[in-house]
C-alpha cells in the first residue's frame, strides 16, 4: 500500500517552485498569529543582514491554524510580486507554508521541515519556536553560520533562563545525555536549533526515527539521533529565550512526550551510549550558559503533595518498574512530614535509570511506566526548587554540576540492569 | 518606406559598437582604419546589424583612446581621411546601416588649440571657453568619477596660473557651456556631421555640461536647456537624426534627458546591465523586474538603448554597496579586472565561457524593452586582457581568423595598436570569425539568427512589457506587445532545468509558436500554462489566436 505522503501537492508546487536553497528556516506554528509575526520578521531580518547572497527560503509547517498564522509569515517574503521593503535584498526571499493533515503535533511539522530541506537540497536549515518573544536577527546567525561556514551537524541553543525555567531540562534530559551520551548538551530538546544536509538526509533514510518523530518529544529525538550517528555538534548562545505572556505548556504532555521519546532514544540507541565512558563537552559559541533569578510564585507546598498522592496510590505500578530498595526510600522521601527529606540526586538518578531500563523490558505497559513517573518529577522539583531558595546562579549551577556528575557515577548501574531478564523489586 | 526613411529607425535598431582603431587595419599600420571598416561591411551587414556606433575618430593626443579630441572637424590621420570616412559612410548606407558618431562635448584635450588658447592670457577671447577659478574650493563636494587616477576635480594650469574644472581626467578640461559662443561652436561641430550624413550623436557624458555652486553638478536644468537647442536645432535642419545620450544615471534621473520627447530620442539604460549579470549569478529574476519597475514611462518617440558590454569598464556604479561587493565578488576575484568603479571584462569571460548563459543573456539584451547594442567581438565570444591597463584589455583588435595578426592587419605584430589575444581559451586561433563563419552551430552563426528573429517582428523594439509573476522565481517571464502581435518571452536564468506555471488566463486560445523553430506549443487552455525549461534555457514564443 502506498505511504501517505506528508507534502502535499500544494506544497510540492511550492517547493518546485522555491528550488535549490541554501538556508531554510522552519518555522513549526498552530495559532501563534499573537507572537508569529515578529519572529517571522526577525528570521527575514536575520537572513538578508547574515546571508544577503545566500539562497533562502522560509517555511511555515502550519497545523491548522485558524487566527491567520500562515498569512502573518507569508506576508515576510521578498520578491518582486510585492511592494519593495526598506530591507535591502540582493534575492528572493521566499515564504512558503504548508498545511499539515492530522492533529496538530510538532513532531509532523518537523519531519515536514526535515523533508522541505532535503527536497530542497538545503545546506543548512534552521528552525525556530514561533512563541518566543525574545528573538533577534542574530539568532539566525548563531544557529545557521557553524553549519553554514564550518560544517557542524548539528546546532543547538544555549539561552540566558529563568532558574525555574526548563527544570525538565536541567534535572533529567541534561543529566541524562551528559551521562549516557556523553555529550554536554544544554538543551538536548531544543526548539531552536539547525542542522546540515547531510544530517537531514540521514534522518530521512531512517524510518524508526521518522516513525517515533510523529509521536513523542520530536525535538530529543533529533538530537539524540545526531549524538548517536556521531555527528559533529556545536552549541550557540542564543540570549534570553523569552515567552509570550500567555503561553501555557501542558507539563504532563510535555513530560510524557519527553519522556517518551528519551526512552525511546535510549532502546533504539543503545548500541551508540553502551560504549561511552565519559562525558565532554560539547563547543560553545558565545556564552556557555546564564541564570535569571527573578522572583516566581511557585506553590511548592501543592508539588510535594501531588508527588506524595502519587508514590502513594501507585505503589503496585511503580513496585513493578523500581526495585525494592529504591521504591523504599521514595516512599520514605514522600511520606516525610514537612518535606523534609530531599529528592536526592542519587535517588532521582537511581529512579530514572530504573525506569529507562523497565521501559526498555517493558515490564508493563510502556505509557503506564511514563505515566507513573510524572509524580515522581513533580518530587524531584519540589526537591529542587528547595535548593534553589536563596541560591546564586553559580549555586544553581554547581547543583546541576552535581546532579550530572551523579548521573554519570551511577551510569553503570543502568547498564548493569537493561539487560537483565525481569524487572521490579 | 525604405529602411532609412523611418523617423524612428532607432527603435528597431541593432546596434554595433566598434572603434575603428580596434576592427580592420587597411594601410597595414598596424592601426584599424576606415578603409577597413568598409572592407568589413559586408560582414556587418551580414550579422545582420543595422546601425554602427564608432567611437571617437578625431585627431587626439589619445590619453583616453580619443575622447581626448583636440580637433572636432577632421579625422585622425590614423584612420584615414575625411574623404576615407565619407566613403565609408556611403557603402554603410547602401547597406542599410546607419552610423552614430560619438561627439564629446563636455571636454576637449588640453591639446586642443581652443583650450591653448584659452589658458594664454585672461583676455584671451578663448578665455572663458572654459571653466576657470582661482581657487580649488568652488563646487566643492562635487563626486569625482575616475576615483582610481583623480583627486580633484580642478587642475592647477601653470600657464595662466589658475584652476581649470574636469569632471574626468585632468587633461579633458570641461568646456563652458554657460558661454554662447562654445554653445555656437559646438553646434557648428554636429552640423558639419550631420550634414556629411551621419545618422546620429551619441552624445557624451552629457550630465555635466553645466556647472552651478551648491549642486552635484549633474543633471542641472540648465544643462537640460543646452541639450534641448541642440535637440531643436537637429530637428528643424535635419529631421530623423538621432540623439543618444550617456548618462549613468538612476532611471529617474534619467528620464529628464528625454523631457517631452524634445531632448534625446534614447538613453542607455545604465543600471539594468549590471543587474542583468547579478540575476543570472543570483539565479533570481529579482533584480531585473525590480529595477524595470522602477524605470518611468518615457515619450512614445523614445526609447532605451541596451547593452550588456562596451568599451568601458561593467560600471557598478548604479548599484548598492551591497551589490557591489557582490559583483565584484562573482565576477572580478582578480582585482586586475577591476577599474574605477566597475570590472574590465567582455561578455564571454565574464560568463565563464559559457555559451548558454552568453546565450541567455543576448536573448536578454534582444527581448527586453529598448535597442540593443552590441559591442564588437562579443558576438564571436572574444576574450580580453586584464593586464594591458586602463580598458584596452576590452578594446583588443578584433579577431578575423587564424592567421597572421588574426587577420586583422598585416603589420608587423609589434606594430599593432594592441597585442591580440593569444591565449589558448580566448586567442584568436581559437576565436575568430572564420572559424564560425564555417560552423552552422557557432556563436557567430547563432547570432546571426537570434537577430534575424529579432527583427522579424516590431514588437521588441517598439512593444509594451508586461511582466509574469510566476512563484518560480528563476524564471524571468515578460509579455511583449505592439499592435495586434504578442511574444512571450521566458527564460530560465539557472544553470538547471526548471519548471515553470504561467498565468497566461488573458491569452485563452491562443497558440504558442516558438519563434526559432516555428514550432506550435499546445493552445493556452483553462489551467496555468506549464513549461519545462533546460539550464539557462529561453523561449521566445509569437501567440497567434486562430
Amino acid at each position: 500500500m502506498a505511504e501517505e505522503s506528508i507534502l502535499s501537492d500544494d506544497l510540492l508546487r511550492q517547493l518546485i517552485s522555491v528550488g535549490e536553497v541554501d538556508i531554510l528556516v522552519g518555522l513549526p506554528t498552530h495559532n501563534h498569529a499573537k507572537t508569529v509575526a515578529h519572529i517571522a520578521q526577525m528570521i527575514r531580518v536575520g537572513l538578508v543582514k547574515y546571508f544577503p547572497r545566500e539562497r533562502t527560503a522560509i517555511f511555515n509547517a502550519d497545523a491548522a491554524s485558524r487566527d491567520g498564522t500562515s498569512d502573518l509569515v507569508k506576508a515576510a517574503s521578498i520578491s518582486d510580486a510585492r511592494e519593495p521593503s526598506a530591507l535591502q535584498s540582493l534575492r528572493t526571499l521566499h515564504c512558503i507554508s504548508a498545511r499539515l493533515p492530522g492533529t496538530p503535533h510538532k513532531g509532523t511539522a518537523l519531519q515536514a521541515i526535515v523533508a522541505a530541506a532535503d527536497l530542497l537540497r538545503a545546506r543548512v536549515c534552521a528552525v525556530v519556536t514561533p512563541e518566543t518573544t525574545s528573538m533577534t536577527p542574530e539568532w539566525i546567525d548563531r544557529l545557521v553560520r557553524p553549519v553554514y561556514r564550518d560544517s557542524i551537524d548539528l546546532v543547538t541553543p544555549v539561552y540566558r533562563r529563568h532558574a525555574f525555567d526548563g527544570i525538565l531540562i536541567t534535572n533529567l534530559l541534561y543529566p541524562v545525555t551528559r551521562a549516557l551520551y556523553g555529550k554536554r548538551m544544554r538543551e538536548p530538546s531544543p526548539g531552536d536549533f539547525a542542522f546540515s544536509e547531510r544530517m537531514g538526509a540521514y534522518l530521512m533514510g531512517q524510518d524508526a526515527w521518522r516513525q517515533e518523530l510523529g509521536q513523542s518529544g520530536a525535538e530529543f529525538c533529533f538530537a539524540s539521533a545526531a549524538i548517536a550517528a556521531g555527528y559533529r555538534l556545536q552549541q550557540s548562545f542564543l540570549g534570553a529565550k523569552e515567552r509570550a505572556v500567555n503561553h501555557s505548556t501542558d507539563l504532563v504532555l510535555a513530560m510524557r512526550q519527553t519522556l517518551r521519546a528519551l526512552f525511546w532514544s535510549l532502546d533504539e540507541y543503545y548500541p551508540a551510549w553502551s560504549g561511552v565512558t565519559q562525558s565532554e563537552p560539547v563547543p560553545t559559541l558565545g556564552s556557555e550558559y546564564e541564570v535569571t533569578f527573578e522572583p516566581m510564585r511557585v506553590n511548592r507546598k501543592r508539588l510535594h503533595e501531588m508527588f506524595r498522592a502519587g508514590v502513594n496510590d501507585l505503589g503496585p505500578v511503580l513496585a513493578s518498574i523500581l526495585t525494592a530498595p529504591t521504591l523504599e526510600e521514595l516512599k520514605r522521601c514522600a511520606n516525610t512530614a514537612d518535606a523534609t527529606i530531599p529528592y536526592s540526586d542519587d535517588l532521582w538518578a537511581t529512579t530514572i535509570y530504573e525506569f529507562a531500563a523497565s521501559y526498555h523490558r517493558t515490564v508493563i505497559s510502556r505509557d503506564h511506566i511514563i505515566q507513573a513517573l510524572v509524580p515522581l518529577y513533580r518530587g524531584r522539583v519540589h526537591t529542587f526548587l528547595e535548593q534553589c531558595r536563596g541560591a546564586s546562579a553559580q549555586d544553581l549551577e554547581q547543583n546541576i554540576e552535581v546532579l550530572c556528575q551523579t548521573f554519570e557515577r551511577l551510569r553503570p548501574n543502568l547498564l548493569a540492569i537493561w539487560t537483565k531478564p525481569e524487572g521490579g523489586s | 518606406m525604405s529602411p532609412l526613411a523611418d523617423a524612428q529607425w532607432y527603435k528597431d535598431a541593432i546596434i554595433y559598437q566598434v572603434h575603428v582603431r580596434a576592427f580592420q587595419d587597411n594601410s597595414g599600420d598596424g592601426i584599424g582604419d576606415f578603409g577597413g571598416l568598409a572592407q568589413r561591411l559586408d560582414y556587418l551587414q551580414r550579422l545582420g546589424i543595422n546601425a554602427l556606433w564608432l567611437m571617437p575618430f578625431f585627431p587626439s593626443p589619445l590619453r583616453d583612446d580619443g575622447y581626448d579630441i583636440s580637433d572636432y572637424y577632421s579625422v585622425h590621420p590614423n584612420y584615414g581621411s575625411l574623404d576615407d570616412f565619407k566613403t565609408f559612410l556611403g557603402a554603410a548606407h547602401q547597406r542599410g546601416i546607419r552610423v552614430i558618431i560619438e561627439m564629446v562635448l563636455n571636454h576637449t584635450s588640453d591639446q586642443h588649440p581652443w583650450f591653448q588658447e584659452s589658458r594664454k592670457s585672461l583676455d584671451n577671447p578663448r578665455r572663458d571657453w572654459y571653466v576657470w577659478s582661482d581657487t580649488d574650493s568652488l563646487y566643492h563636494g562635487v563626486r569625482i568619477i575616475f576615483v582610481d587616477t583623480e583627486l580633484s576635480n580642478w587642475a592647477w594650469d601653470p600657464v595662466s596660473k589658475s584652476y581649470y574644472w574636469h569632471r574626468f581626467f585632468s587633461h579633458q578640461p570641461d568646456l563652458n557651456f554657460d558661454n554662447p559662443a562654445v554653445r555656437e561652436e559646438v553646434w557648428n561641430v554636429m552640423k558639419f556631421w550631420l550634414e556629411m550624413g551621419v545618422d546620429g550623436f551619441r552624445l557624451d557624458a552629457v550630465p555635466y555640461l553645466m556647472e552651478r555652486e551648491g549642486t552635484s553638478c549633474e543633471n542641472l536644468p540648465e544643462t537640460h536647456q543646452v541639450l534641448k537647442e541642440f535637440r531643436a536645432k537637429i530637428d528643424q535642419n535635419f529631421p530623423g537624426r538621432m540623439l543618444l545620450a550617456e548618462a549613468n544615471q538612476w532611471p529617474a534621473d534619467l528620464r529628464p534627458y528625454f523631457a517631452d520627447g524634445d531632448e534625446f530620442h534614447m538613453a542607455f539604460h545604465f543600471p539594468l546591465m549590471p543587474r542583468m549579470f547579478m540575476a543570472v549569478k543570483l539565479e533570481d529574476r529579482k533584480p531585473i523586474t525590480e529595477i524595470l519597475k522602477q524605470t518611468p514611462k518615457i515619450p512614445d518617440i523614445c526609447q532605451w538603448c541596451l547593452f550588456l558590454r562596451n568599451h568601458d569598464e561593467l560600471t557598478l556604479e548604479m548599484v548598492s554597496d551591497i551589490e557591489r561587493d557582490y559583483m565584484y565578488d562573482e565576477y572580478a576575484r582578480d582585482r586586475l579586472m577591476r577599474l574605477n568603479v566597475g570590472i574590465r571584462r567582455r561578455l564571454a569571460p565574464l560568463l565563464d565561457n559559457d555559451r548558454r548563459k552568453i546565450e541567455l543573456m543576448n536573448g536578454l539584451l534582444m527581448s527586453l524593452p529598448g535597442t540593443p547594442i552590441l559591442y564588437y567581438g562579443d558576438e564571436i565570444g572574444m576574450g580580453d586582457n586584464v593586464r594591458l591597463g586602463d580598458r584596452h584589455g576590452v578594446r583588443t583588435p578584433m579577431q578575423w581568423n587564424g592567421g597572421w595578426n588574426a587577420g586583422f592587419s598585416s603589420a608587423d605584430p609589434e606594430m599593432l595598436y594592441s597585442a591580440v589575444v593569444l591565449n589558448p581559451v580566448y586567442g584568436y586561433q581559437a576565436v575568430n570569425v572564420d572559424a564560425q563563419h564555417r560552423s552552422p552551430h557557432s556563436l557567430l552563426s547563432w547570432m546571426r539568427r537570434m537577430i534575424e528573429v529579432r527583427k522579424s517582428t516590431p514588437v521588441f523594439g517598439r512593444g509594451t512589457i508586461e511582466f509574469l509573476s510566476p512563484s518560480n522565481h528563476r524564471v524571468l517571464a515578460y509579455i511583449r506587445q505592439f499592435g495586434r502581435e504578442t511574444v512571450l518571452a521566458v527564460n530560465n536564468l539557472s544553470d538547471s532545468a526548471q519548471a515553470v506555471e504561467l498565468d497566461l488566463s488573458l491569452y485563452k486560445g491562443s497558440i504558442l509558436v516558438e519563434m526559432f523553430g516555428r514550432n506550435l506549443f499546445p493552445r493556452i487552455g483553462e489551467l496555468p500554462y506549464l513549461l519545462t525549461l533546460g539550464p539557462y534555457q529561453f523561449f521566445w514564443f509569437r501567440l497567434r489566436k486562430i
